[in-house]
């Protein structure tokens, strides 16, 4: 009954403070989630009217950081006579550190808009449950007890939460948004301390360069390179990806193994003590492939040589856009 | 008459027999367990009992990179070479109906007017398709909406019916007659055999849930192109490309000239390209016709829905429901149709 109950009563509190905020005026409109018109889905909507708000709804399946829709800003957050809107935005603990880290790089206003923070209870892995089901079509999934129930037309299956949860989501400690005084309402945490042991890397750590490289490239093979999990990642939010760059060509644009891998690992470094850990990136790639590797190691290298965790404090900058003395430089040819 | 049976247990031997003279392409998994269409080595890769796969098989005939001709500088002489793979002998096997109509689709566009591309041409002729009925359509199946049927055989050379332990065996096209002709070791088909092919068939048609009029739809569209409506449809779309690449109907590409000015050597690619992306129309004074999401969400479903219609007079979709199962924000195409049917009736009111 843990999980149902945990989703019933996050739906209720968001219904309850979006009903709140739309009632006193405090917001104009509201992003959350809708219910997917396909089991494995979630869908983001934008609801401006109180009536509305049953609309809203939460599972764990709501993968999207909705942080995305206001950077940039999509058209419905805009009125032509009012300009920008005030907006009430859904906010799991990784939607909340988006917020907070994309104020820190100057792309948003945190005082244009609401924080709806919920305690996140875990989003499921789709891609795992996909692979796990096979080729049979999933017609319903439900959460009972500590258990998801996938149904179709003649089975039915049980598969643990804990088992089939993102990889990232086992690990996450800012289960809820990180609270700043004025913008947050709803549960939110107070100076969250993040005490992380990266034990779920220490697997992709401790492999050779060579070994490192063969997981890699079977990882990635399979790309495509529609970039949804550019698209879906709110730190990517350049007018001009490096890799759409066409004058002159930077990249390589096919989807060659070499392409496909520069992309990635450029895209990561981009991301380096940037990524808030949502893991929408994985969720939303049609090719299933999980680069939860990636962006586990990136935090882990931010929090280990520089002590930082994104969207945790709106006023420490990232260790990419700071200089510190300090730094350590041991890459720097030393004369004797 | 041209219908013979196959048993399952025999597919091995007719792939390997067909493997002698053709390449076989048909359904395998991929290193991250994607269903996707590739040439098989061996014949217990392929699969055949699956709902769809995630790349449709188009990436047979034009793959998501293809070189058009590789060059190398030498002295005063440019060598030219062609691709090597034109003139290969292929068998799409197991492919489902609305993937194969999507390839006669596509010879709309690659042999519009008086430029054809040789290339898809060449490739499609030497070409032949083993098509596989669908008994169990999935729910996002929408392929009798679009002039389309899960058992659907105009577009194959032959094609099979899963009857439990055998196929029916049923060539179409004098390609697909004389193939079959050559399989002397098919078995004879009863009455009993034909007879539950056609329930099959009608009990796959009598379970697709989705229903779409798309003629209404398809005119809605056409009187449509600002209307509002625009905005709130395409809010949640991220604006990736999964729709377009995985979509059996797409056939965009761009051109790039890759070189290496230390080798002298360089080669000519084409490669699969989307109009969700914003680089898409980037003209090169700067300009973008294009350049806000909407306008390129529009344009994926106009291009569908009103441009092949009046360019073609076919509608540029096959109902295969990929975009529906694939879309990373659930921005269903059924949806947008609901929205847009919503349209006509506010008019009717107003009119009345």
């Amino acid at each position: 009954m843990v999980i149902e109950e945990e989703n019933q009563n996050i739906e209720q509190l968001i219904r309850e403070l979006a009903r709140k905020l739309l009632e006193e005026k405090q917001v104009d409109v509201i992003i959350g989630y809708a219910k997917g018109t396909v089991p494995l889905s979630s869908a983001p909507i934008v609801i401006d009217k109180v009536e509305d708000v049953d609309k809203l709804i939460w599972n764990n399946l709501c993968y999207i950081n909705l942080a995305k829709y206001l950077v940039p800003r999509i058209p419905q957050f805009t009125d032509p006579e009012k300009g920008d809107l005030k907006v009430g935005i859904v906010s799991k603990g990784c939607v909340g550190r988006a917020l907070i880290h994309l104020s820190v790089e100057q792309q948003l206003d945190l005082n244009n808009i609401k924080i709806i923070g919920i305690p996140c209870n875990g989003i499921i892995n789709r891609k795992k449950i996909e692979k796990e089901i096979g080729e049979r079509e999933i017609l319903e999934l439900s959460v009972s007890g500590d258990n998801i129930v996938v149904k179709g037309r003649d089975f039915e299956q049980t598969l643990p939460f804990d088992e089939y949860e993102n990889e990232l989501c086992k690990v996450c400690k800012v289960k809820s948004p990180p609270t700043i005084a004025d913008i947050c309402i709803g549960e939110c945490l107070e100076n969250p301390v993040i005490m992380d042991d990266f034990t779920d890397v220490a697997d992709f750590d401790s492999k050779t360069p060579d070994e490192k490289w063969e997981y890699v490239k079977s990882l990635l093979e399979p790309c495509t390179r529609c970039y949804a999990c550019r698209e879906a990642c709110p730190m990517c939010y350049c007018n001009l990806c490096f890799v759409d760059q066409n004058k002159p060509v930077w990249f390589g644009k096919t989807t060659e193994l070499s392409d496909i891998i520069i992309f990635h690992l450029i895209r990561a470094l981009h991301m380096a003590g940037r990524c808030v850990a949502c893991g929408a990136c994985s969720s939303v790639c049609p090719m299933g492939i999980d680069l939860t590797f990636i962006t586990r190691s990136l935090e882990k290298i931010a929090k280990e040589r520089y002590g930082f965790t994104s969207g945790i404090d709106p006023k420490t900058l990232p260790p990419m856009m700071a200089f510190d003395m300090d730094d350590e430089q041991e890459f720097m040819l030393e004369e004797d | 008459m041209g219908e013979k049976l196959l048993n399952k247990s025999d597919i091995g031997k007719l792939i390997n027999e067909l493997g002698k003279e053709y390449s076989i392409y048909a359904a395998t998994n991929d290193k991250q367990g994607n269903i996707i269409f590739d040439k098989i080595e061996k014949a217990e890769d392929i699969l055949l009992d699956y709902l769809n796969s995630k790349i449709p098989p188009k990436s047979v005939l034009f793959p998501k990179v293809e070189t058009l001709f590789e060059y190398e500088i030498k002295d005063d002489d440019i060598e030219i070479t062609n691709p090597k793979d034109l003139y290969e002998k292929r068998i799409i096997f197991g492919i489902r109906p609305c993937d194969a109509y999507s390839f006669q689709l596509f010879e709309n566009f690659f042999g519009y007017g008086q430029f054809k591309d040789e290339l898809f041409k060449t490739k499609k002729e030497n070409t032949i398709l083993f098509g596989i009925g669908c008994n169990l359509p999935r729910q996002t199946c929408f392929c009798t909406s679009v002039e389309g049927h899960p058992h659907k055989k105009d577009d194959v050379d032959v094609f099979l019916v899963d009857l439990g332990d055998k196929y029916l065996v049923e060539s179409i096209s004098e390609k697909g007659k004389n193939i079959v002709q050559k399989l002397s070791w098919l078995s004879n088909t009863t009455e009993a055999d034909i007879q539950k092919a056609k329930e099959l068939s009608k009990l796959a048609e009598e379970s697709m849930s989705t229903k779409i009029d798309i003629k209404k739809v398809i005119k809605i569209f056409q009187e449509n192109f600002d209307n509002p409506i625009w905005d709130d449809i395409s809010m949640s779309c991220i604006g990736c490309g999964s729709c377009t690449l995985l979509c059996p109907t797409c056939h965009c590409f761009d051109v790039i000239d890759e070189n290496d000015p230390m080798s002298k050597k360089g080669r000519r690619i084409r490669l699969w390209d989307t109009c969700q992306s914003s680089i898409y129309t980037l003209e090169t004074s700067g300009h973008n016709p294009r350049p806000n999401k909407v306008q390129r969400f529009r344009n994926r479903i106009l291009h569908k829905f009103c441009y092949y219609p009046t360019n073609y007079d076919l509608i540029g979709c096959v109902g295969c429901g990929r975009c529906i199962n694939i879309c990373p924000v659930n921005n269903d195409l059924r949806n947008i149709f609901n929205s847009i049917l919503k349209i006509e009736k506010k008019e009717e009111v107003k009119v009345v």
